[in-house]
């Protein structure tokens, strides 16, 4: 709008410079225009000039003689721009062969018209800058409190995960370190208990941190022995599984992934931790490892097919006589993104789910062996 | 005295006569006469001013062809003074005309034959 306005200004001032000469040919041709009312029809030679062109025209505006190069003419205004002409109109009070308006038509000096274009597009640039300087500084002083509001809960729950981790370590040594041989049967059981509590707040712990700080931690990509990995979570969460009396079925062969160790065994994690939590009584789970992929089934209440697409949405839980937060298989998606690895999960109503992992072509053992 | 005056009315007479008898080489029949050269330059052709320079006056007043016409019909069925073209010497001289008889079609048909005889457009060059 400024820009236009400056535009306009200096169109304006342009036509008040060129005004005062076209006056004083418009008053020049005036009287030839008389000379030749006088003497028509004796004389019947248009005036004409080097320094202009004309034309007139009559009360009804109709053309009586032009030798205009744009014939694009305006009554209503005094002064404009047509094409690369100016035309300037002059109102005569004596019809001189009938002329009531004189058009006087000079080329435009388009030189002005450049210069305001570029003036424009120099402060309008400067403008700008500051304009984003001053947008910048006031975001920044807006977003403060908000930036600060955020580091804090984020500050917060870097600590309260930090906190938690060395007594939940504590007590899962402790638990281990225990000789069980000289403890009496009903103290084995409420140590079982403790031992199970514990690695569910672990595992809760480790989806935790991996939300708050696995963004923001790079990955340290190795090959790893996924046969090794699942025996090792499986006797991890052999205690919850047991609680359950449920039964894995172990049928693994060599397998190796390049990948981080923190999120593959988070993926594996999630998946058995689902399985087991999932699962009914005196279940099964069962757990296939082939070169290329693993697969992990449960005895369990499986799902809905129109369930099947949302499960790994971040907080959606489809059973809520279970506990946690619904973020386990958002994790193992966004990993599994992360690393190309194309999950499927298959379920039926009542008896069970799976999901099959399937490892990316080239990061797999088939490279490696 | 009187012999020379009466001699004097004589020649006048007759050297007008004479102008007159030679003012067309070729006069046209009255029948092929249009409105305008029947009703209207009869009596102007004695005015010092000719029809031509009133047209030109009549342009320099009214400029378009259709205020031209209007006014001047205006003007030839009720002639004022006031509403005269003329100069104020050709009115003390002259007068107004009387009122024209002629019906509003013949009016615009002789109007209509005086543009088309003196307009300037397409005869400025």
């Amino acid at each position: 709008m400024l820009s236009t306005f400056y535009y306009t200004s200096q169109e304006n001032l342009m036509f008040a410079e060129q005004r005062t000469q076209l006056s004083i040919y418009a008053n020049d041709h005036v009287k030839h225009l008389k000379s030749l009312h006088h003497y028509f029809p004796n004389r019947d030679k248009y005036p004409r000039s080097d320094e202009y062109k004309s034309a007139i025209y009559d009360i009804e505006r109709i053309k009586i003689f032009s030798t205009l190069e744009n014939n694009h003419v305006n009554f209503d205004k005094e002064i404009y721009r047509v094409g690369s002409k100016i035309h300037f109109v002059k109102y005569l009070n004596d019809y001189y062969l009938g002329a009531t308006y004189l058009f006087i038509e000079i080329d435009e000096d388009r030189q002005w018209h450049i210069d305001t274009i570029l003036r424009i597009m120099g402060f309008g640039t400067i403008g700008l800058l500051i304009l984003a300087i001053f947008g910048h500084f006031f975001v920044r002083l807006f977003l403060k409190p908000m930036k600060a509001s955020v580091d804090l809960l984020d500050n917060f729950i870097k600590d309260t995960t930090h906190e938690l981790n060395t007594p939940i370590s504590a007590i899962l040594a402790n638990v281990e370190m225990m000789d069980r041989t000289k403890m009496l049967e009903k103290n084995i059981k409420r140590i079982d208990r403790i031992n199970i509590a514990a690695k569910t707040i672990s595992h809760l712990y480790q989806d935790l941190t991996f939300l708050s700080l696995g963004h923001n931690r790079t990955s340290n990509d190795e090959w790893i022995d996924i046969k090794a990995l699942i025996i090792d979570r499986v006797e991890y969460f052999s205690v919850l599984s047991n609680s359950k009396h449920i039964t894995c079925n172990l049928d693994l062969e060599n397998s190796k992934l390049f990948i981080d160790p923190v999120k593959i065994a988070r993926v594996i994690d999630n998946l058995i931790s689902n399985a087991i939590k999932y699962n009914r009584r005196k279940g099964t789970i069962k757990i296939v490892l082939r070169e290329n992929y693993f697969s992990i089934k449960d005895t369990g209440i499986g799902m809905k097919s129109n369930e099947i697409n949302a499960i790994f949405e971040r907080y959606s839980r489809f059973n809520s006589t279970e506990g946690g937060f619904g973020i386990g298989l958002n994790i193992v998606k966004s990993i599994a993104d992360e690393y190309n690895i194309h999950i499927v999960a298959s379920s039926t109503l009542g008896e069970g789910t799976e999901f099959k992992v399937n490892f990316p072509k080239g990061n797999s053992n088939a490279k490696n062996s | 005295m009187l012999k020379i005056v009466k001699i004097i009315k004589i020649v006048l007479i007759a050297s007008l006569l004479f102008n007159l008898s030679f003012a067309e080489t070729k006069p046209k029949k009255e029948e092929n006469l249009n409105i305008y050269e029947k009703e209207c330059i009869p009596c102007h052709k004695y005015f010092p001013a000719s029809l031509e320079r009133m047209f030109m006056t009549y342009l320099k007043v009214y400029s378009g062809e259709l205020t031209l016409k209007a006014s001047l019909k205006a003007f030839l069925k009720r002639p004022d003074i006031e509403l005269s073209v003329m100069s104020d010497m050709f009115l003390e001289n002259f007068s107004v005309k009387e009122k024209s008889k002629l019906s509003n079609k013949e009016l615009d048909e002789a109007i209509n034959i005086y543009w088309d005889l003196y307009n300037v457009r397409n005869k400025l060059k």
